[in-house]
C-alpha cells in the first residue's frame, strides 16, 4: 500500500470515524440485568408507570426467551454476554432532554460530532439533528416552520414525557411488541435515547429529518428506539447514521424502529451503518403501512463485527407500497446477515426488494428474506433481486430467500446471482488508462448505484468514501 | 412426538428382514445399528418462520403408517443385456464386493430419523450395475406397492466411460392394505457416476393419494461425470423428496430436473441440493410445478459452491403455477458461495397462468377451460423436453393430461 493510501486511511478512518475519547460518566448502572437495573433506569428518567411496567415485562420476556441459535448460517452470538454490559450511561451534561443550542454542548461532545461532520450537514439544509452521544440525546435542534405545521422531533425520553399518549399509544405496541425476539425484549427492557418523529396529516417535511447516533464507552450497549408517526397523506424522508469508535471489547447495538404508515402517507428511511468491527448489531425495524401507504428502507450495512437486521414492512391495508433497498459490505472478520421481510396482507401490495452484497478479506455477507403473501392479498406483486460480489476465496457469499404464497392471484418473483468482478470490465476500464484498483473501485461503485442514488448526497458521498476505504485496505 | 416407531418394531424384525434377504453379517450390523440410532436421529429439516411451518415429518404418526411386518410389492425390470439389473437378494449373492463397497456411501443410513428406518427395513431393491465402457440401453424398474408401508431401495454403480439411462416409477396396486392413517412408502438411491460416465435417472412417483411419501436420492459424481436427474412427483398424500447432487469430481456435471402437478389436499416438499466440491464443476436445477385445489407445494433448492470449487457454474431455476385460490405456495432457493471464481444464480416464481396469453388463446376461439388447459401443458414441456427415456415422458405427459382432464 503506499503511504498517500496510509495516510487517507488514518486521516480518514482512523481519525473521522475510528476515534475515542475519554469520557466522564454522570451516572452508570450495575453489571448484568435485573429488574433493580430497570427501576433504576426508569425512576432516572422520571418516568411514568406504565412505561416501567412495559419494560419489567419485557424484562421477564427476555429471560424466558432463548439465544437464536438454530437459524441456517447464522453468526456465532456466543459472545454476546448480557451480564457484561453495562446497559446504560448518561453523558456528563446537566440538561436531560438535551440542549437547542449547539454552543451549549459541552466541547468534548461537540468535538466528537465535528467530526462526524453534523455540523456540516446541517449546514447543508438537512433539516434537524438529533444526535445520540453515549444513551441519551444530548442535542436537539429542529426549524421552526416544522413546529408550526405541528411536526413534532424530539427524543424518545422527552416523548414520553410530552407526548405520552402517542407513546402510550404506539410504543412498542403494535409494531414491535417486545416479544418478537430476544433482542426486541433486551431492548424493551433497558432502551434509551433515540428519536420520535410524528409529522401531521396532509403535512410534507421537504427536507430529510437526521439524527446520528454514537456508542462511546467501553462494554456498552446502545438501545436507542426510533418512533415514527406520519398521519394520513403526510411524507418524511428520516435518516439515521451510525458510526463508533473501536475497542477491544465487544459492544451490543440493539436499536428499535417502529413506523408508522397511514392512510397515503410516504415514510422513507435510510441508514447507512458503520458501527466498528467488534459491535454486535442485532437491531429489529418494523413498518405497518396502511391504505395506499408506501414504506422504503435504505440500508447501508458497512460495520461491525457480526449484523442481524431484517427491516419488516407490513402491508396492511389495500394498495399499500414496500420498496427495500440494501447494500451489504463485509470485510475481515465481519458477518453481515442482513435481508428484508415483507408481509402482504391486503389486495393489491406491492413489494419490491434490491440488494446488493459485496464480501472480501473473509468477509461473509447473507441475504436473508421473507416475503408472505397471505390468502386473500388478490393482485399484489413481490419482487426480488439479490446480487452478490465477491472478491476473493476467503469470503463467502449467501443467499437465503423464503417465499410464502398462500394467494393466487399473484405475481411473485425472485432472482439473484453472485460473482466475482468480471474480468472484462477490469480489463476494459484498465484500457481506458485506469489502474486495477481505480478500475475495482469504479466497477464497485457502480455495483452500488441504485442505493446510493436513493441517499441524499452528502450520504451518498460518505457511503462511497467508506467503500473507497475499505477497498483500499484490501486492494492496496 | 409420535415417533415411536420402537413401540411396533423390535431387533426381531430387522434380523427376519435380513434373514430373508439372505444378508451377510455386516448388512445386519448396518441395520441394527441404525435401528438402535432411530432414538436419537433427528427428523430432516424443517424450514419454519414466524407462525409458519412449512413440512414438518415429525407430526407424522409413524406407528400407524408402518407396519414391517408384512411387506409386498410387485417389481418388473426391464434390463438390456450389457447392464447388470438385479434384485437385492440376487446382488448379494452376485456382487457381494460390489454392494459392501457402496452400500452407504453416497447416502449415510445415518443422515436422518427417515433413512435410518429405511435402513433399518427395507425389503426390497435393485442394484443397477454398469461395467465400464458399456452403453447400456433403457432399464426399466417398477415397482407396484401393494402392502400397508413399503420400503424400497436403489442402488446405481456406473463404472468408468459407461453410460444409461434409467426409468424406476412407483405406484399402488388396487389391493394394497390400507391402514386407518394411510400408506408410507419410502425410498432411498445411491447413485455412483464413475469417472466420465453419464447417468440419467428418471423417476415417476404416482402412489395413491393416501400414502405418505418419504424419498432421498443422491448422487456422487466422479471426474467428467454426469449424473442427472428427472423427479416427477404426482401421487402421494403428502411427499418429501430430495433429490442431491454431490459434485466430487472436477468437471463433473449434474442436471437435476423436478416436475410436480397437486391437486386436491396434496402435499409436496420437493427439494434439489448440489455441492459443488471440485472445479469446473456445473449445475442446473429446474423445477417446474403445477398447484391445484386445496394443494400445496414446498420448495427448497440449495446450491453450495465449496471453497476448492474453483470456476464453477451454478444455476437454478423453479416456477409454480397456481390454480385455484386455495393452493398454497412455499419456496426457498439458496445460494451458499465460498469461491469467488463462481458464476451462480437462481430464480423463483409463483403466479398464476399469464392472463396475455390466456386472452390472446381465448380470442382465438379457444375455450378458456382448454386454453388454460393448453397453458399448463405447455408450461411443463421445457421439463418434458430433458426426458431421455421415451416411457417416462409419455407417462408423465398422460398423468399430466388425467389431471387437467379432471379438472372441472
Amino acid at each position: 500500500m503506499s503511504s498517500e493510501q496510509d495516510h487517507l486511511k488514518e486521516t480518514d478512518t482512523e481519525a473521522r470515524f475510528g476515534f475515542k475519547k475519554e469520557q466522564q460518566s454522570a451516572f452508570q448502572t450495575e453489571k448484568g440485568l435485573t429488574e433493580e437495573t430497570i427501576r433504576l433506569i426508569s425512576d432516572d428518567k422520571d418516568e411514568p408507570d406504565w412505561m416501567l411496567e412495559r419494560r419489567l415485562r419485557a424484562l421477564r420476556q427476555f429471560h424466558e426467551m432463548p439465544m437464536p441459535t438454530d437459524w441456517p448460517g447464522q453468526p456465532d452470538l456466543s459472545e454476546v454476554d448480557i451480564d457484561e454490559i453495562v446497559p446504560y450511561i448518561r453523558p456528563d451534561i446537566d440538561t436531560r432532554g438535551g440542549v437547542d443550542d449547539w454552543e451549549e454542548l459541552p466541547e468534548e461532545i461537540q468535538d466528537t460530532f465535528d467530526k462526524l461532520g453534523i455540523p456540516e450537514a446541517e449546514k447543508n439544509a438537512l433539516s434537524g439533528v438529533g444526535a445520540q452521544y453515549e444513551s441519551e440525546i444530548v442535542y436537539q435542534n429542529m426549524q421552526e416552520q416544522w413546529e408550526e405545521k405541528g411536526v413534532v422531533f424530539c427524543d424518545m425520553d422527552e416523548a414520553v414525557q410530552e407526548h405520552p399518549d402517542l407513546v402510550e399509544e404506539y410504543f412498542m405496541t403494535k409494531s414491535v411488541p417486545p416479544s418478537d425476539n430476544k433482542f426486541a425484549a433486551l431492548h424493551g427492557a433497558v432502551w434509551s435515547g433515540g428519536s420520535f418523529v410524528y409529522v401531521p396529516e396532509d403535512v410534507t417535511v421537504e427536507m430529510p429529518v437526521q439524527a446520528y447516533f454514537r456508542m462511546n464507552s467501553e462494554g456498552m450497549g446502545q438501545f436507542e428506539h426510533t418512533l415514527i408517526v406520519a398521519e394520513e397523506n403526510s411524507e418524511v424522508h428520516y435518516i439515521e447514521g451510525c458510526s463508533a469508535p473501536k475497542y477491544s471489547k465487544f459492544n451490543l447495538h440493539s436499536g428499535c424502529v417502529e413506523v408508522f404508515v397511514k392512510e397515503g402517507a410516504h415514510v422513507q428511511y435510510s441508514t447507512v451503518q458503520n458501527w466498528s468491527k467488534n459491535t454486535y448489531n442485532l437491531n429489529t425495524k418494523r413498518a405497518i403501512a396502511e391504505k395506499d401507504a408506501t414504506m422504503e428502507w435504505v440500508s447501508g450495512s458497512m460495520g461491525s463485527k457480526a449484523t442481524m437486521l431484517y427491516p419488516c414492512t407490513i402491508l396492511k391495508g389495500p394498495g399499500a407500497t414496500d420498496n427495500h433497498i440494501t447494500i451489504a459490505f463485509a470485510g475481515e472478520g465481519q458477518n453481515i446477515d442482513t435481508g428484508a421481510k415483507v408481509y402482504h396482507n391486503a389486495p393489491n401490495t406491492k413489494s419490491t426488494i434490491e440488494s446488493k452484497s459485496i464480501s472480501k478479506d473473509g468477509g461473509r455477507t447473507n441475504y436473508r428474506g421473507l416475503v408472505h403473501i397471505a390468502d386473500g392479498a388478490e393482485d399484489s406483486s413481490t419482487s426480488v433481486e439479490c446480487d452478490a460480489l465477491m472478491f476473493d476465496n476467503e469470503s463467502t457469499s449467501d443467499t437465503m430467500p423464503y417465499m410464502e404464497i398462500e394467494e393466487s392471484k399473484v405475481d411473485v418473483a425472485h432472482e439473484a446471482t453472485v460473482g466475482k468482478i468480471g474480468d472484462e470490465d477490469v480489463f476494459y476500464l484498465q484500457s481506458r488508462g485506469l489502474d486495477d484498483d481505480d478500475a475495482k473501485q469504479m466497477i464497485v461503485a457502480g455495483f452500488i448505484e441504485p442505493i446510493t442514488e436513493e441517499l441524499p448526497i452528502e450520504y451518498a458521498v460518505e457511503l462511497n468514501r467508506l467503500i473507497e476505504l475499505e477497498m483500499e485496505g484490501s486492494l492496496g | 412426538m409420535s415417533t415411536q416407531v420402537h413401540a411396533t418394531l423390535t431387533e426381531e424384525h430387522v434380523r427376519a428382514i435380513s434373514e430373508e434377504l439372505g444378508e451377510p453379517d455386516w448388512l445386519l450390523e448396518t441395520r441394527l445399528d441404525a435401528l438402535d440410532a432411530l432414538e436419537t436421529l433427528p427428523f430432516p429439516d424443517v424450514i419454519r418462520t414466524p407462525g409458519r411451518t412449512w413440512t414438518d415429518l415429525s407430526e407424522l404418526d409413524f406407528e400407524s403408517l408402518v407396519d414391517p411386518s408384512t411387506t409386498t410389492e410387485h417389481k418388473e425390470r426391464e434390463a438390456p443385456d450389457d447392464a447388470e439389473v438385479l434384485s437385492f437378494a440376487q446382488a448379494i449373492d452376485e456382487h457381494e464386493d460390489l454392494l459392501r463397497e457402496q452400500f452407504g456411501s453416497v447416502v449415510d443410513p445415518q443422515t436422518n430419523h427417515l433413512t435410518a428406518l429405511q435402513t433399518a427395513l427395507f425389503t426390497t431393491g435393485t442394484v443397477v450395475y454398469v461395467p465400464e465402457g458399456v452403453d447400456a440401453e433403457e432399464v426399466t424398474i417398477r415397482t407396484t406397492m401393494n402392502s400397508q408401508s413399503l420400503f424400497n431401495y436403489t442402488l446405481i454403480v456406473a463404472e468408468q466411460s459407461s453410460s444409461v439411462t434409467i426409468l424406476e416409477r412407483q405406484e399402488t396396486g388396487s389391493d394394497a392394505d390400507a391402514g386407518d392413517e394411510g400408506k408410507y412408502y419410502s425410498g432411498l438411491v445411491e447413485l455412483v457416476a464413475g469417472e466420465n460416465s453419464y447417468v440419467q435417472y428418471g423417476s415417476l412417483q404416482d402412489l395413491s393419494e393416501d400414502t405418505y411419501n418419504y424419498q432421498l436420492k443422491r448422487a456422487s459424481t466422479e471426474t467428467y461425470a454426469t449424473a442427472d436427474w428427472i423427479d416427477c412427483n404426482i401421487g402421494s398424500r403428502l411427499t418429501k423428496t430430495s433429490v442431491e447432487t454431490t459434485l466430487a469430481g472436477e468437471a463433473s456435471e449434474s442436471k437435476i430436473v423436478g416436475a410436480f402437478y397437486g391437486h386436491n389436499d396434496q402435499h409436496f416438499d420437493v427439494d434439489s441440493r448440489v455441492w459443488h466440491e471440485d472445479e469446473h464443476t456445473t449445475a442446473d436445477l429446474v423445477t417446474r410445478g403445477v398447484i391445484d385445489d386445496d394443494a400445496r407445494s414446498v420448495y427448497e433448492g440449495v446450491q453450495d459452491v465449496g471453497s476448492e470449487a474453483w470456476s464453477t457454474n451454478s444455476y437454478q431455476r423453479e416456477n409454480t403455477l397456481m390454480l385455484s385460490d386455495e393452493s398454497e405456495a412455499d419456496a426457498s432457493p439458496k445460494l451458499i458461495i465460498n469461491n469467488h471464481d463462481t458464476e451462480a444464480s437462481h430464480s423463483a416464481t409463483v403466479g398464476q397462468v399469464d392472463a396475455t396469453d390466456l386472452f390472446y388463446m381465448t380470442s382465438r376461439g379457444v375455450s378458456e377451460h382448454l386454453a388454460k388447459n393448453m397453458l399448463v401443458n405447455g408450461f411443463f414441456v421445457p421439463v418434458l423436453d430433458e426426458i431421455e427415456v421415451e416411457e417416462l415422458r409419455e407417462d408423465v405427459n398422460d398423468r399430466i393430461e388425467d389431471r387437467l382432464q379432471a379438472r372441472s
